[in-house]
């Protein structure tokens, strides 16, 4: 049988939290969204760099190369989602998705179907248009279903 | 997981937290939505060794950490920090992942971190987290290799089959009731305001 040590560690952080002073709930929140429009062009600067990057890899599908293919469709993932980009958040997840599955079946084809989705969502064109974004969405789905059976 | 009121207030403004992530605007992100909840020092780390370096020798209130950094050695940083016997040992630490393999779930699970935000990151669902962590009233527990906040949010007794490992476990099964249950008329009786004479 394990034996478990239970016990309670000071955490400083619930000490501070609740000094007196400091901002409502609501207007943290808020704050947090304002500041984050500080760094958004820069970030989304750098996530149309980051696609450009999965794109000169893609035609090598060696393991390392995957690698750090998934490692910058993961970033995208994140930053564009956090930056109120959901739609390219999500190719990019699914890009995640299909370079973590069956490695046998990634292709430069399938990479590079996720790289246009992306380009056309970082059109000006896109970002004025849901419609025009869930219909690149959509099509993706079907073309990444119709890849991964045909190859 | 409650809800936060949007009057509390919350004062994070002397609050020392470190981010590590790999990705220098990943850093960016998550550095400012906690500038936007008032935090006014943050340290931001892209690689573990620079992150152990501070944490060896300076005190941390936080921790929110991505585990992919360095190909994924953030799992065993987080559960070689719970073994470290040093004053960040048992510091709050957020495993803030993106996208994560199947295989890592687990690995997530055991590193003894007290939760996990998934990315994209949101300010409401990060400050939530963040105020949940800090008044978190789970007992840390060593079992084994574990070293972190006890896994089980609901103490529901021990496995079916099993006699527990905790002092405290009941040994034996409660077993059925042993009395109907009461019926709708019967409770509404127990509740049914009643005039008294005084």
């Amino acid at each position: 049988m394990t034996v478990v040590r239970s016990f309670y560690p000071e955490v400083h952080l619930k000490t501070l939290l609740n000094e007196p002073g400091g901002i409502k709930v609501a207007d943290a929140i808020d704050r947090a969204y304002d500041s984050l429009e500080e760094v958004r062009d820069q970030c989304l600067a750098a996530i149309d760099d980051k696609i450009a990057a999965i794109a000169a890899f893609a035609p090598d599908a060696s393991p390392l190369v995957r690698r750090d293919c998934y490692q910058l469709s993961n970033e995208i993932f994140a930053e564009a989602g956090a930056l109120g980009a959901p739609e390219l958040s999500a190719v990019a997840f699914n890009l995640c998705e299909v370079l973590s599955a069956d490695q046998t079946r990634v292709s430069a084809k399938i990479i590079g179907v996720h790289v246009d989705a992306m380009r056309v969502l970082r059109l000006p064109g896109a970002a004025a248009s849901p419609g025009l974004r869930r219909a690149v969405l959509d099509e993706l789905r079907r073309l990444g279903a119709w890849i991964g059976g045909d190859a | 997981m409650s809800k936060i009121e949007p009057d509390a207030r919350i004062n994070l403004s002397k609050a020392i937290v470190i981010i590590i992530d790999a990705s220098q605007h990943s850093l960016d992100v998550t550095a400012q939505i906690l500038k936007g909840f008032g935090v006014a020092t943050m340290h931001r780390f892209s690689t573990l060794d620079e992150a152990n370096k501070y944490l060896r020798q300076r005190q941390a209130d936080m921790i929110l950490i991505d585990p992919s950094v360095d190909h994924g050695a953030g799992y065993d940083f987080v559960n070689e920090l719970r073994h470290s016997g040093t004053q960040n040992a048992f510091v709050p630490v957020i495993l803030v992942s993106g996208h994560v393999h199947p295989s890592d779930v687990a690995r997530a699970r055991n590193t003894g971190s007290n939760f996990v935000v998934t990315k994209p990151l949101a300010p409401t669902v990060l400050l939530q987290r963040v105020m949940w962590v800090a008044k978190d009233k789970r007992p840390f527990v060593e079992a084994g290799a574990y070293i972190g906040p006890d896994r089980r949010f609901k103490f529901e007794g021990p496995p079916i089959g099993s006699d527990g490992r905790r002092r405290d476990d009941l040994k034996t099964p409660l077993g059925d009731a042993n009395e109907a249950n009461l019926s709708i008329d019967e409770l509404d009786a127990l509740i049914k305001p009643q005039r008294v004479a005084l």
